[in-house]
C-alpha cells in the first residue's frame, strides 16, 4: 500500500509540470501582453513600459517561467492586478463561503441520488420508472440558468420565502438562511443527470449471478437490495462524487454569481471578465493539485470498499 | 474449380443484414427514439434554412415595440400607437420634472426615440407571435437564430472533439508502451484542470469572442472522455481473437487499427458524439450567457437568456420562455436518441 | 418414467413449459412440456446440450428465473409435498429454498459477491436463515468449510471470492447450499470449466454429501460421462423436450431415443479409434446395424517420416510488476522441445495453467518468445525481422478456441476468406479469388451463400468451419488447433473432428492439437505430449502414453477421466 502512495505521487510530477507548462503557455504566450488590458484607453508608451516591468512581463520567457515556478512553490502569487488584493488572501477567504454551500449540496443530493435511483431500479419497466426517467431527462435539459433566474424570481422576490442573494458574516446566518436557496437550486439540477447514472450502476448489479445466488439462499428481497446490491454499487457511485469534487469547486461558479456569494467561483468569473491573470493562473494551480490528490483520494478509498482491487 | 462454385460466386449477397442494418431496425421499433429523431431532424432543418437566410433573417431588425407582448396575450397598455408618442412622451418627461419645466425636453425625446430606433413615421407592431424584448426584436426569430447558433457550435464542437479523442484513443490503446504514456500524460494534465475552469481560462486569455472560437474552445478541450473510451476500446480489442487472427494472417498494423478494429468501436463513438453534442450546446449557452461566447452581434439563447434575466423583473417572461422552450425541447430530444442509439446499438437488459 | 409409488417422490414435474421474450415480436419456447420424477434420496441426472432447456427447468423449480423475461405457461405443474411451486405464494416459495430446495450453479465466481468474504456470505444462510446466533454460526460456518474440503477453514472463513481457485470457490458455493440440510439440492454444471482432476474432487464431494445427508439430487450437466458415476435416473433433453428417461442402466446399454444413442457414440471412445466419429446425423429414427462398426485408424509415428518443425528449448516469461521498484517474473513455458513430423498430429494435453496455449501462441509469434527456436525448413521462425517473417506467415496457422470471438462481426464471410488471399497475393484478381473461397465454404460443409453472410447468423460450429476455411485459403503446412472444439457440444465437436481429419489425409497438413480433453486428444494425436506449469513432463507415442503412463501427472490427469468412457 505505501509503495502504491510513494509510486501515485511520485507520477504527479510530470503531470505537475504539464500543468504548469499548461497554465504558462496559455497565460503568457497565448495571453499576450496585458498591459494594453491594464492601461485601458491610455496609450502613453511610457506607461505602458512601467506596466509592463511592474508585472514582470518584459522579461524572456524562460525567466518567467521560473518566476511562475517559485510563486507555485512559496504560494504566493503576487497581487490580483484589479483588487490589488493578495491573491493568496482572496484564495483563503474565498474558500470558506464556497464551501458552506459545496458541502450540504454534495451531501443532500448524493443521498437524494441514491434513494431515488435505488427505488426506480427496483420498480424497473414500470410506469413509474418511465415516468421519473422521461422527468429526469427533461429536467437535464433545462439549462440551470433557467433554474436559477426562475427560483430567485418565484421563490425568493415573489413569495419571499428566502433572500434573493448576499451573505452574511455569521456563519449559522449564513448556512441557514443564505445558503439554503443555492443547495436548493443545486440539488434540483444535479438530482436529474445523478439518478439516471444511479439508477444505471444498481441496474447492472441488479442482473449479475450473485443475486441470483443470494435469492437460491432464501434471502428476502430488502436484504437483497440494501445489503448485497447497494453494497456493490456504492462502488462506481463512491468513484464518481469523488472525480466530481474538484469540478464541483469551480462548477458552482454559477450559482455564487447569481446569489452573490463571495466564493471562488464567483472569484473565477470576476477575474476572467477583468482579465485578472494572477488570480486565474493561481486558482488553475490549485485546483490541479487539489485534483490530483483527490484522485489519489479515491483510489485509496476505491481499495478500502472494492477488495477485488488490487493496487500494483 | 467447379462450375456450382462459380456460378455462385457470382451471386452472392442474398438478404443479409450486417450489424449496422441490424441495429437500425432495432432502433426503428423504439417508438420514443423514432420521435426523438424526428425532431431532432426537424431541428437541424431549422438550422439549414435559417443558415441559408429563408427565416429569420432579419431578426436584428426592430419591428415592435419596447417588449412587445405576445400575440396571444393583447397589446400592452402602456405602449400606446406609436402616432402619439412624441407629444406625449414631451408631456411625460416635463412632469418628471418637479415643476421646473425643461426646455429641451422635446428635443431629448426626439433623440432618444430615434437612439431606440423609433421614427415618428414607421408603425411598430403593438403585439409579435412570440414577444418582442427591449428593443421590440422578434423573439420567435432570435429563437430561431440562437438555435442555429447553438446547435451549430454544439455539433462542430462535437466533431472536433469526437475526432481528435478517437484519434489519440486509437494509437494509445492499440501501440501502448509509450505511446501510451505520452498521451495518457496529455490526458492527466487536461482532466487535473476541471473543464468549466479550463474553458473560462482560455477564454479569459482569449479575451475574443465569436462562434469560431468558441468551439475551438470547447472542442479543444472536450476531447478527454472520448478518448479514455476509445482507448479502453481498443486496448480490449486489440488483444481479441479476430485481431488476433489478423495478425497472424499478415495483415499489417494500420490494417488492424482502422480496418478490423474501428468499425467495431465506431457505435461507442457515435454514442458519445451524441452525448458531447448536449454537452456543448449547454457549455455554450453557459459560455454566452457570462459574455465569453459568441459575439454581441450573434444572438444565441446564452444571450437571450441574459437579457432575460432582467426582464423577469418588469414581468416580461417570455423571451426566457421561449430560450427555455426552445433550448429544452431540442435537448431532451437529443438525450432520448441518445439513449435509443445506445440500446441499439448495444442492446442489454433494460 | 421410474416413479414407484407417489410416496417416495419428492419432487415431481409434470408439463413444465418456459417462454422467454426476446424482444418485442419474437418470443422462444425454452422447455415444452416436460415430466419427470426425483424420487427422495435418489439422483437424477438432466443431461442435454447448450439450448436443450435444462437449467432453465432448474431455475422454474425454484423460481428464480429472470421476471422479465420468462413465463412459465399456465398448466406446468411443480410438485413438493403436495404442493404445487407454481401456486405457492413468494413467501412461501422464499421459505423453502435453501432449507427445503437449495441450488447450486455453474459460475463460482461470478455467483459469489465479490464484495462480502466467504464467512459473511456462509454465515447470512445461518443468521437469517436458521436463526443461529452469531458467534455459534461462525463455528458452524467453519465446521461446513471443512465438510465441503476447505483446507485450514479457520483462516480461510475470512477470505474473499476472488482469493480462492474455481475448485475452492464451488465448495464454498456447496457449503452454502447444504448449510441448512435441503432436502434436494440442485446442480446446475456444477464442474463445467474446472479443471479435470479438480472435476472428479468436486463430483465426490456432492456425491458423498449426497450419501450422508440422504439428500435428492437433480445433477445437469451436459456430459453425459459423469452421470454415469452419480446418478440412479437419468433425463435427456433436446430442444426443450425430454428424449428419453430412464436408469442408468438402460440409458447406457440400451438407449432406445436415436439422439441418445448419438449423443453416447459421438464422444471419442479411448479403447478404440474409429476412421470416423458417428455424427447425429448418422442416427435415423430406426436402430441402425453397424454404424459403429467403422475400421479403426491407426496412429503413431514409424521414425522415418519428415520433420516439418523442430521446436528446442522454447521458454516465455512474462514480467509482472511486485512491489515498488521489483518486478516479478513469471514463466509460462520452460524449456519445451519437440518434433512435428509432416502429415502427423502431436497432441498438447494440460490443464489450464499448463501452458500449452502459450506454447501455440509462441509458434505463430503473438508472443516475443524469451529464449529457444522453432526450425522451420531449417530457419529459426522466431527471430526472422517481420518482413522475412511475412514469408512464412501463410506456412503456419492458428485456428483459436472461441468461435464467437475469432471472426471479426462487422465482416461478411467472403471479406474474411478474402483478406487472406489479398494480403499474400493468392489469386489473380476478384473474381478468382471468389472462386477459390466458394470451393473451400464448400469444402469445410458450408452451403454457398455463406459468402455474403455474417459471422452472428452462424452457429458455433460454422463459425469454427470459417476460422478453419480461413486458414486454408493460404495452403499451410502447419495447423495449430488451440482448444478449437471445446467450446462446442459433443455432437458438432463430432463432426468438427471429422472434418479436420479428412483435412489432414488432402492435404497433409501437420497438427499441433491442443486441448485439455483428454480422449479427444487421444483420438486426434499420433503423438502426446503432457504439460504441466510450463515444462512438457512426458513424451512419446499415444496409445504409449495413454496404456503406460510413467510420470506421476500424467497418471493423475488419466485416472480422472470419467469411467463411463474408459471401458
Amino acid at each position: 500500500m505505501l509503495a502504491y502512495v510513494v509510486r501515485r505521487l511520485w507520477q504527479f510530477v510530470p503531470t505537475m509540470i504539464g500543468v504548469v507548462l499548461l497554465v504558462f503557455f496559455l497565460f503568457s504566450w497565448v495571453g499576450g501582453d496585458p498591459a494594453y488590458l491594464l492601461a485601458g484607453k491610455v496609450s502613453n508608451p511610457e506607461q505602458i513600459e512601467n506596466i509592463r516591468r511592474q508585472l514582470g512581463v518584459d522579461q524572456p520567457y524562460t525567466a518567467q517561467l521560473w518566476i511562475f515556478v517559485k510563486q507555485i512553490a512559496s504560494g504566493d502569487f503576487g497581487a490580483s492586478w484589479s483588487t490589488n488584493e493578495k491573491v493568496s488572501e482572496i484564495l483563503a477567504t474565498r474558500l470558506g463561503p464556497s464551501l458552506t454551500v459545496l458541502v450540504p449540496l454534495l451531501v443532500i443530493s448524493t443521498i437524494l441520488a441514491m434513494a431515488a435511483a435505488m427505488l426506480v431500479a427496483y420498480v424497473r419497466a414500470s410506469i413509474t420508472d418511465r415516468a421519473i426517467m422521461i422527468g429526469c431527462t427533461v429536467g437535464q435539459s433545462i439549462s440551470i440558468l433557467v433554474y436559477i433566474i426562475v427560483s430567485q424570481y418565484v421563490l425568493a422576490y415573489q413569495f419571499g420565502w428566502f433572500p434573493v442573494q448576499g451573505w452574511g458574516n455569521d456563519f449559522s446566518e449564513n448556512l441557514l438562511r443564505y445558503s439554503v436557496l443555492p443547495v436548493i437550486v443545486g440539488v434540483i439540477v444535479s438530482l436529474a443527470p445523478d439518478v439516471r447514472l444511479y439508477r444505471s450502476f444498481f441496474l447492472e448489479e441488479m442482473h449479475q449471478d450473485y443475486v441470483r445466488t443470494a435469492r437460491a439462499k432464501g434471502l428476502s428481497e430488502t436484504r437483497v437490495m440494501w445489503v448485497h446490491v447497494l453494497r456493490n454499487a456504492a462502488i462506481p457511485i463512491v468513484t464518481n462524487v469523488m472525480i466530481q469534487l474538484p469540478g464541483l469547486l469551480v462548477g458552482a461558479f454559477l450559482i455564487e454569481r447569481f446569489f452573490s456569494i463571495p466564493g471562488i467561483g464567483r472569484e473565477v468569473i470576476l477575474a476572467v471578465e477583468r482579465s485578472d491573470f494572477p488570480v486565474l493562473k493561481a486558482v488553475t494551480v490549485y485546483v490541479a493539485i487539489a485534483t490530483m490528490i483527490v484522485n489519489l483520494v479515491a483510489d485509496l478509498l476505491y481499495k478500502a470498499i472494492d477488495p477485488r482491487v488490487e493496487l500494483e | 474449380m467447379s462450375a456450382q462454385a462459380a456460378a455462385f460466386a457470382a451471386g452472392a449477397h442474398a438478404g443479409s443484414r450486417g450489424l449496422w442494418m441490424l441495429a437500425w431496425l432495432r432502433f426503428c421499433r423504439d417508438r420514443v427514439g423514432l420521435v426523438s429523431l424526428i425532431v431532432v431532424a426537424a431541428y437541424f432543418a431549422v438550422v439549414a434554412a435559417s443558415g441559408m437566410g429563408w427565416i429569420a433573417d432579419e431578426w436584428s431588425k426592430e419591428v415592435g415595440v419596447s417588449y412587445a407582448p405576445p400575440g396571444a396575450m393583447g397589446p400592452d397598455a402602456s405602449s400606446a400607437a406609436p402616432a402619439g408618442a412624441a407629444p406625449q412622451a414631451r408631456a411625460e418627461v416635463a412632469q418628471d420634472d418637479s415643476g421646473i419645466a425643461d426646455p429641451i425636453a422635446g428635443e431629448i425625446a426626439e433623440i432618444r426615440k430615434g437612439l431606440a430606433g423609433i421614427s415618428p413615421s414607421e408603425t411598430r407592431a403593438a403585439t409579435l407571435p412570440f414577444g418582442g424584448d427591449k428593443w421590440g426584436r422578434d423573439v420567435l426569430q432570435k429563437a430561431v437564430k440562437g438555435t442555429q447558433t447553438s446547435v451549430l457550435v454544439g455539433l462542430a464542437a462535437a466533431l472536433l472533439a469526437a475526432f481528435l479523442g478517437t484519434l489519440f484513443g486509437a494509437q494509445a490503446g492499440y501501440h501502448g508502451g509509450w505511446v501510451d504514456d505520452f498521451f495518457n500524460w496529455f490526458y492527466s494534465v487536461f482532466t487535473s484542470i476541471p473543464y468549466l475552469l479550463l474553458i473560462l481560462a482560455i477564454a479569459a486569455v482569449l479575451n475574443q469572442k465569436g462562434t469560431g472560437t468558441v468551439i475551438l474552445i470547447l472542442g479543444l478541450t472536450g476531447w478527454t472522455g472520448i478518448f479514455r473510451l476509445v482507448r479502453a476500446e481498443y486496448m480490449k480489442h486489440k488483444v481479441r481473437e479476430y485481431v488476433r487472427a489478423a495478425d497472424v494472417i499478415g495483415a499489417s498494423d494500420a490494417r488492424r487499427m482502422f480496418a478490423h478494429i474501428l468499425p467495431n468501436v465506431s457505435h461507442v463513438v457515435l454514442v458519445q458524439l451524441s452525448l458531447h453534442v448536449v454537452l456543448f450546446i449547454k457549455s455554450e449557452v453557459v459560455l454566452s450567457f457570462l459574455g465569453f461566447g459568441v459575439g454581441v452581434d450573434t444572438v444565441s439563447w446564452g444571450s437571450m437568456l441574459n437579457e432575460a434575466q432582467n426582464e423577469l423583473i418588469l414581468g416580461k417572461w417570455w423571451q426566457l420562455a421561449a430560450a427555455t422552450a426552445a433550448m429544452a425541447v431540442l435537448v431532451t430530444a437529443f438525450s432520448l436518441l441518445t439513449d435509443a442509439l445506445r440500446d441499439a446499438l448495444d442492446p442489454r437488459i433494460k | 418414467m421410474t416413479s414407484s409409488g407417489e410416496s417416495t417422490v419428492l419432487l415431481a414435474v409434470r408439463d413444465l413449459a418456459i417462454d422467454f421474450r426476446i424482444d418485442r415480436k419474437t418470443t422462444l419456447t425454452a422447455v415444452r412440456g416436460v415430466s419427470f420424477d426425483i424420487p427422495c434420496r435418489g439422483t437424477v441426472a438432466l443431461v442435454g446440450e447448450s439450448g436443450s432447456g435444462k437449467s432453465a427447468t432448474a431455475l422454474a423449480i425454484l423460481g428464480l428465473l429472470p421476471e422479465e423475461t420468462a413465463t412459465v405457461r399456465p398448466g406446468s405443474r411443480i410438485f413438493y409435498a403436495d404442493r404445487n411451486l407454481l401456486e405457492i405464494t413468494p413467501r412461501e416459495l422464499r421459505a423453502l429454498r435453501g432449507t427445503g430446495i437449495s441450488m447450486v450453479f455453474q459460475e463460482p465466481m461470478s455467483s459469489l459477491n465479490p464484495v462480502f468474504s466467504v464467512g459473511f456470505q456462509l454465515g447470512e444462510v445461518l443468521t437469517k436463515r436458521l436463526r443461529v446466533p452469531a458467534r455459534r454460526a461462525r463455528a458452524r460456518a467453519i465446521e461446513l468449510l471443512r465438510e465441503v474440503g476447505i483446507p485450514q477453514p479457520e483462516s480461510r472463513i475470512g477470505a474473499y471470492p476472488y482469493e480462492l481457485s474455481g475448485g475452492q470457490q464451488q465448495r464454498v458455493m456447496i457449503a452454502m447450499a447444504i448449510a441448512c440440510e435441503p432436502k434436494l439440492l440442485i446442480a446446475d454444471e456444477p464442474t463445467t470449466g474446472l479443471d479435470t482432476t479438480v472435476q472428479k474432487q468436486i463430483l465426490e464431494l456432492i456425491a458423498g454429501l449426497q450419501r450422508r445427508r440422504q439428500m435428492s439430487m437433480l445433477f445437469i450437466t451436459h456430459d453425459l460421462a459423469l452421470v454415469a458415476e452419480i446418478a440412479d435416473h437419468v433425463v435427456v433433453m433436446r430442444d426443450g423436450e425430454i428424449r428419453e428417461q430412464g436408469t442408468v442402466r438402460q440409458i447406457f446399454e440400451t438407449p432406445r431415443d436415436p439422439y441418445t444413442r448419438a449423443l453416447l457414440a459421438c464422444r471419442p471412445p479411448l479403447a478404440r479409434r474409429p476412421r470416423r466419429l458417428p455424427v447425429i446425423d448418422d442416427f435415423p429414427r430406426r436402430p441402425p446395424a453397424g454404424v459403429l462398426d467403422v475400421p479403426e485408424r491407426s496412429r503413431g509415428l514409424l521414425g522415418n517420416e519428415e520433420i516439418v518443425l523442430e521446436v528446442r528449448h522454447l521458454a516465455k516469461s512474462f514480467r509482472l510488476r511486485d512491489g515498488l521498484f521489483r518486478k516479478r517474473e513469471f514463466k509460462a513455458v520452460k524449456d519445451a522441445s519437440f518434433k512435428l513430423a509432416r502429415g502427423k498430429t502431436l497432441g498438447l494435453v494440460g490443464e489450464s495453467g499448463s501452458g500449452k496455449t502459450t506454447l501455440g501462441l509462441l509458434l505463430v509469434r503473438l508472443h516475443k518468445a524469451s529464449s529457444g527456436e522453432a526450425l522451420f525448413e531449417g530457419k529459426d521462425l522466431l527471430s526472422m525481422p517481420p518482413k522475412t517473417a511475412m514469408n512464412y506467415k501463410r506456412r503456419i496457422q492458428i485456428v483459436f478456441q472461441n468461435p464467437y470471438a475469432s471472426l471479426n462481426p462487422r465482416f461478411t464471410v467472403g471479406q474474411i476468406l478474402i483478406e487472406p488471399m489479398k494480403i499474400h497475393a493468392i489469386g489473380a484478381g476478384d473474381q478468382e479469388r471468389r472462386v477459390l473461397a466458394c470451393d473451400l465454404l464448400e469444402k469445410v460443409g458450408l452451403p454457398q451463400a455463406s459468402f455474403g453472410r455474417y459471422p452472428h447468423e452462424f452457429s458455433g460450429g460454422q463459425r469454427q468451419r470459417i476460422a478453419i476455411a480461413r486458414c486454408l485459403t493460404m495452403k499451410p503446412e502447419v495447423l495449430i488447433c488451440d482448444e478449437s472444439v471445446s467450446a462446442l457440444d459433443v455432437s458438432v465437436q463430432a463432426q468438427l473432428l471429422n472434418l479436420l481429419q479428412d483435412l489432414q489425409d488432402e492435404y497433409r497438413m501437420s497438427y499441433i492439437f491442443i486441448s485439455h480433453d483428454l480422449c479427444v486428444v487421444r483420438y486426434m494425436a499420433d503423438e502426446v505430449a503432457v504439460m504441466c506449469e510450463g515444462e512438457i513432463v512426458e513424451a512419446g507415442d499415444s496409445d504409449e502414453i495413454y496404456s503406460n503412463p510413467r510420470h506421476p501427472y500424467t497418471k493423475t490427469l488419466l485416472s480422472s477421466i470419467p469411467r463411463a468412457w474408459r471401458s
